[in-house]
């Protein structure tokens, strides 16, 4: 990357983020060079995924309820100043959700800093537009919403032969009962608008039920297939059945309202970090609406990624291709060695990686607490998420630069698939001390959001150089210090 | 929810080609859970159609049937309800109530389905229901005169039944319905 402006900086090149520590096959390639980069590049503010860790280590007493049923969130590590700045954090955070009109701004620029495990639901709520700003409306909120979701609850969750029993309690019929005494024939009695299971009318109760059994299969089947490895989900649980009934009825209710885009194979994905998060809510009373708060915020959610999902509109100027394609373009802007590496010298479609990342919003490619951590970002951009997701992947493209570089000419796309789907884990430790080498380098933090961003890292050492690419993709639009994009 | 249907008395090829068109349109694979025949269909072909409408097939034997391997009759249970399948020809008088009811009772199921006389009938009586599909193509019977193809779906959910009567009058599918629920299953299980 010499003599190139606006180039990849140096330290991204060393072989620290590009070979997996314990993936010796490619360790012996790289040679081992000492770790002192030039800090060419104001690492943005942190929010990698990984030091999970960092994050629940709030208010001892949250954590452990937390920790009660949410086992699946990685053991904390904090050094004590860490843990001091997290508490710093979850502080902010209290103080401005606790103010009578929230200010979103406020929220906002905390959020991008990582949500504190108990704040989060709220958190969530209120960026993804689902609570109001003003605190005393959201009783009032709250409780029409969940009417809202029982009269869907009623009407769209029902088996044709109950709607039709309702069509008739209208009309006013009555039911032979076998117990009673008597023989004799049945009284035979008229159908109600022509409503027969075998009918063959669109409008017929009957038939739309047949015609949607197949999308409920299909939901059914994600729904028990999602992360089969945590016992909130797929334990043999009496709280994991409910749980995933709870997300079966939402998918068929979002799907029955939305026939537009009715059900596609991945929402399960983008749903299941919602419900688990309000689901595990230290507020016993939010935590019992989950389903319903979930419901909302998923419709909210998906409402800003809707038209990926919809086929028709896969090669419009909104749809998934051309997301794609702004990714792509943002590649070439930022890294455009990689980026004629992919597109031009081995061709490999970018929907091969892409497409996974962007439609299921990263649920796929990181665990699920650091997923979590991710999404805190994503939702915290005032833009929407779509900016911040390409520049996310932008920058998971960026971080195995060197590995995607080294694959070669003749390698086929099955090697670059390998190589991006395993995403480099880096020691933390080695990860904090590159940032305080960083750190203490920085001399141009220009405005205050650069100062922002070192505060913010040094106070989540832990992360990977993914997200500090990342950041700094989102922030200023250039990995360099001082250049404007 | 479980949709039951029960069929019978085709007698194809012997006095009928096919089922008529306006039931072959309508009965589609994919919404019908079980089969329930009462018997006569005659030959193999038509077997295979049925199974192809549902896997789970039930069939006993009618005294025209090709294959002599099928029972003299059958029970099976589905949700809450026993449910009892005979042709009706080895029930003498045919079609008499009484006769039926004893059946039923030796069977001890809830609701009885059996055939013969090609003539749609829902009898109710201490021991519970009896139902006889008539003859889906409307086929000759000596005992019937103007027969109407006739077949019934039974919608189980529950302790309710819903039993919906597909005829064919005048050219024109009629349908009409049915309606009973048992209480919850006592001592004398009727």
């Amino acid at each position: 990357m010499v003599g190139k402006k606006k180039g990849v900086p140096e330290w991204l090149n060393s072989p620290l983020w590009s070979s997996n520590l314990s993936d010796d096959r490619r360790s012996s390639r790289y040679e081992t060079i000492t770790l002192s980069p030039e800090p060419s590049s104001p690492p943005p503010a942190p929010s990698r995924p990984e030091p999970s860790p960092s994050r629940p280590r709030l208010a001892g007493a949250q954590r452990s309820e937390i920790g009660a049923h949410s086992g699946e969130l990685s053991p904390s590590w904090s050094s004590p100043e860490e843990e001091s700045r997290e508490s710093q954090l979850l502080a902010d955070f209290q103080i401005t959700l606790s103010s009578r009109i929230i200010n979103l701004g406020e929220l906002r620029r905390l959020a991008f800093q990582g949500i504190p495990h108990g704040v989060r639901p709220t958190a969530w709520k209120l960026l993804l537009g689902y609570l109001p700003l003003d605190r005393t409306l959201w009783a009032h909120e709250l409780e029409k919403k969940q009417t809202q979701y029982h009269t869907f609850k009623d009407e769209l969750l029902l088996y044709p032969s109950e709607i039709t029993r309702r069509m008739e309690g209208s009309a006013g019929s009555k039911n032979e009962d076998l117990s009673c005494l008597g023989t004799g024939l049945l009284s035979r009695s008229k159908i109600i608008h022509g409503e027969h299971p075998l009918s063959l009318t669109k409008s017929s109760v009957w038939n739309q039920y047949f015609q949607e059994a197949e999308i409920l299969e299909q939901i059914d089947r994600d729904v028990k297939r999602t992360h089969p490895d945590m016992e909130f989900f797929c334990g043999g649980s009496y709280l994991a059945k409910s749980n995933q009934e709870a997300l079966r009825r939402i998918l068929i209710i979002f799907a029955k309202l939305n026939p537009g885009v009715k059900y596609v194979q991945g929402m399960n994905e983008v749903l299941a970090p919602l419900f688990y998060v309000f689901r595990n809510d230290p507020d016993e009373t939010n935590a019992s609406h989950a389903e319903v708060d979930t419901f909302f915020c998923f419709v909210e959610l998906l409402s800003m990624f809707r038209d990926n999902f919809c086929k028709q509109l896969d090669n419009s100027l909104v749809g998934i291709r051309s997301t794609i394609e702004k990714l792509s373009q943002l590649l070439k802007r930022h890294d455009e060695e990689l980026w004629r590496q992919l597109e031009v010298i081995t061709k490999v479609n970018p929907q091969f990686y892409a497409f996974r990342w962007i439609t299921l919003l990263l649920t796929q490619d990181f665990k699920f607490s650091d997923c979590l951590r991710i999404w805190d970002t994503l939702f915290s951009d005032p833009e929407g998420p779509q900016e911040t997701l390409l520049r996310i992947c932008c920058a998971m493209l960026i971080f195995v630069r060197r590995r995607l570089l080294a694959v070669g000419f003749h390698c086929t796309t099955e090697n670059y698939l390998t190589t991006w789907l395993q995403f480099p884990k880096v020691s933390r430790v080695e990860l904090l001390r590159f940032i305080r080498v960083l750190f203490s380098d920085e001399t141009s933090a220009h405005s205050s959001m650069g100062k922002l961003r070192w505060a913010l890292i040094s106070a989540y050492g832990a992360m990977s150089g993914c997200l500090l690419v990342s950041l700094g993709l989102l922030k200023g639009g250039s990995l360099l210090p001082n250049t404007k994009s | 929810m479980v949709l039951v249907l029960a069929i019978g008395d085709l007698h194809i090829p012997h006095r009928a080609p096919d089922l008529p068109a306006k039931f072959k349109s309508m009965l589609v694979p994919g919404k019908i859970q079980h089969i329930l025949c009462t018997g006569n269909l005659c030959i193999k072909e038509v077997h295979d159609y049925l199974k192809s409408l549902c896997p789970d097939l039930h069939i006993t034997r009618g005294e025209y049937d090709a294959d002599a391997r099928y029972p003299e009759n059958k029970t099976l249970t589905i949700g809450q309800f026993k449910l009892g399948l005979c042709h009706g020809h080895q029930i003498i008088p045919w079609g008499d109530l009484d006769s039926l009811a004893m059946l039923q009772r030796q069977l001890d199921v809830d609701i009885l389905v059996t055939g013969h006389t090609h003539q749609f009938k829902a009898y109710k009586h201490e021991a519970g229901v009896v139902i006889n599909p008539g003859s889906a193509t409307g086929a000759y019977s000596s005992i019937t005169y103007d027969v109407n193809p006739s077949f019934v779906l039974m919608d189980i959910d529950g302790l309710r039944v819903v039993v919906y009567v597909y005829e064919l009058i005048d050219g024109e599918v009629k349908v009409d319905k049915i309606d009973f629920k048992k209480t919850a299953n006592t001592q004398s299980a009727h």
